[in-house]
């Protein structure tokens, strides 16, 4: 079997969880897309999927949560073997300058995006942090191709010889 | 393991058995080897239950170890006289291999350069913005870069190209699926027209070796280029014909700056001294692998071709080209080949019949199959046909040949057909009922052409 790549989004409010969820409907048949309301049921979920063998790629995470917060969550993830190379996204409104830094500090925090969004923007930084993603970690980027940064994943095929004539 | 890989392990392992415990009459103790060994690389190379260079390196293994002097079986009748070892090795350096190793260095050199990309600009400017022309130069781009440079590289290359282009096109237009096409089906037919085109071409042209018929550089491109000249066109039409575009212009955006660094510039100069010597062969009787050489030499010495580079080198293929050599060898050498062959009473085979056998099998299968293990598991039969006096010396050898190398590149039905069509379809522009429509319409005028240059031009220049 094929490992599955994940998106985790992690979003207390029903009502924004399902927006983030329906603006990036376009990537679910190639990255199942897994739900949770607070960082306890999101460990919960990075547990299962990585005990079926599967990875998360990509995680959109609110900052304010009940319970642990979105920061918090994300400098465990970065600090954790198995989930170190997660591309981490903040989707948020409240996040302060220093959790902010924080997240940038010490879980590599590849994008912030302050609350409301532009469908479309959100949509082009997940396109191009799962392109990141797959051309560093998946063995035959071919199968994403068509949803990801096309040009960017045919380049790759040509110079880094991953294809060759057979 | 998936279940396919499964069958496909305990089918080889059958057909690896097998020889060993039945008796076939008429064939030698080391043909029964040679068979355990041919069927095991054929099933593991249809199944692909281990990589399909990884065959290679076992067919190599086992003929090391069961049909050498240095092995461990003793042969002591008349009917086979062990190889020294060495032979079976040396196919990693048969010349044809060397030819191929020039071949990469200069390829993963032009990519290193960006030269494909610079030439491909320079190439398109002429075609205007013109819909249809467009796609002509797309096409005859893709063909002459895949001609030098391996048919997937391209592909890629290509395909960064075009999805701009079809990116501003509209969604319905069926052009964007004749664009989408037209890259992959180029580059599988541009592979055909030098030696150094694509992988089964090797396969060919060092069984004929073996045979002590060379084939020159410049011969070669005069027996298979003007086919693939007629092919693009043909290729062309067909497409137009089938997703014709429906507007008349499109946009060409052909940004970027040739590199002039020290080495792209000894990248330029090596790249285009050696491509004049390799396609003036026939003038100066320079052999092509000699001539391989000599990039691979000055790019190093330069240090335009470093040491990351030769790692990066795709050494699997020339692994898999030498397996295929390789078992040629045995099956020959052994009898082998000429006891299968002989189970078919073939005199009741016209010469045009049994070339069109052999263009249909090569087509079949190869559709399937790597186009490499297509001609390496069908050569060995046909050069045994020749030598058994069924067709007539080296021209008929020459001529199956070509018919297998070629018929086995004109296989572009299926994604899985070649690795250019798997990089279309996964592009998501084209779907792989758009591919086999187009593709078996292709094919098929194809190998219709392929037979008749073996009646009407072939003959004649060979």
């Amino acid at each position: 079997m094929e490992k599955k790549i994940y998106i985790l989004v992690v979003e207390d409010e029903p009502e924004v969880l399902d927006s983030i969820v329906r603006d990036i409907t376009e990537f679910e048949a190639f990255f199942p897309v897994e739900m949770a309301d607070t960082a306890e049921e999101a460990r919960e979920i990075i547990r299962s999927i990585l005990d079926e063998e599967n990875e998360i790629g990509l995680i959109l995470c609110d900052h304010v949560l009940p319970g642990d917060n979105g920061v918090e969550l994300l400098v465990e993830m970065q600090n954790s073997e198995e989930t170190h190379h997660t591309r981490k996204v903040l989707i948020t409104g409240q996040a302060g300058l220093q959790e902010t830094v924080r997240a940038v500090n010490e879980a590599d925090l590849k994008h912030y995006i302050a609350k409301p969004w532009k469908k479309g923007e959100l949509i082009s930084i997940v396109r191009e942090l799962l392109t990141d993603y797959v051309l560093e970690f998946e063995p035959q980027p071919l199968r994403f191709m068509q949803v990801l940064d096309g040009e960017r994943i045919a380049d790759h095929i040509r110079t880094s010889g991953k294809l060759t004539d057979s | 393991m998936t279940k396919m890989k499964w069958t496909g392990l305990i089918l080889g392992l059958i057909g690896f058995i097998m020889p060993l415990i039945v008796t076939f009459p008429g064939l030698s103790l080391a043909g029964h080897f040679a068979m355990s060994i041919f069927l095991m690389a054929a099933v593991f190379w249809m199944f692909e239950t281990i990589p399909i260079y990884s065959t290679s390196i076992l067919v190599i293994f086992f003929q090391v170890i069961l049909l050498s002097a240095e092995g461990f079986i003793t042969y002591s009748g008349a009917d086979y006289t062990p190889l020294p070892f060495s032979r079976f090795i040396a196919t990693l350096a048969d010349p044809i291999i060397i030819l191929f190793l020039g071949g990469f260095v200069l390829a993963d050199a032009s990519v290193k350069y960006d030269f494909d990309k610079s030439m491909t600009r320079l190439l398109l400017s002429p075609f205007g913005s013109q819909s249809k022309f467009i796609i002509l130069g797309l096409m005859l781009v893709t063909a002459v870069l895949s001609a030098f440079m391996s048919n997937t590289a391209t592909t890629a290359m290509m395909i960064t190209v075009i999805l701009p282009i079809i990116a501003r096109m509209e969604p319905g237009d069926p052009a964007r699926i004749g664009i989408a096409l037209s890259i992959p089906f180029a580059a599988n037919i541009g592979g055909i027209a030098t030696p150094i085109g694509t992988p089964p071409n090797a396969v060919v042209i060092a069984a004929l070796n073996q045979q002590g018929v060379d084939v020159a550089f410049s011969s070669w491109m005069m027996y298979a280029l003007p086919l693939a000249v007629v092919m693009l066109f043909v290729a062309w039409l067909v497409l137009l014909r089938l997703y014709p575009p429906a507007v008349k212009n499109v946009t060409l955006n052909l940004s970027g700056k040739l590199k002039t660094s020290r080495n792209a510039v000894i990248l330029y100069v090596t790249f285009g001294l050696t491509v004049l010597l390799w396609v003036t062969e026939g003038l100066h009787g320079i052999r092509s692998s000699i001539v391989a050489l000599m990039p691979v030499a000055v790019l190093t010495l330069t240090s335009a071709f470093d040491k990351q580079d030769i790692r990066k080198l795709p050494w699997e293929v020339l692994w898999l080209i030498a397996g295929g050599i390789a078992l040629g060898i045995s099956m020959k050498e052994t009898g082998l080949a000429e006891w299968m062959v002989g189970a078919i009473s073939w005199d009741q085979f016209g010469y045009l019949m049994l070339l069109s056998v052999f263009g249909i099998v090569a087509l079949i299968m190869s559709n399937f199959l790597s186009n490499t293990v297509t001609a390496s598991l069908l050569i060995p039969l046909a050069i045994s046909l020749v030598t058994s006096g069924l067709l007539d010396g080296v021209a008929g050898m020459l001529m199956l040949g070509l018919v297998i190398a070629l018929g086995s590149s004109f296989a572009m039905v299926l994604p899985i057909s070649t690795p250019p069509n798997a990089i279309a379809v996964s592009t998501g522009m084209i779907q792989t009922k758009h591919m086999i429509s187009a593709g078996l319409i292709i094919g098929l005028i194809g190998l219709v052409l392929i037979l008749l240059l073996s009646v009407i031009y072939w003959p004649f220049i060979i």
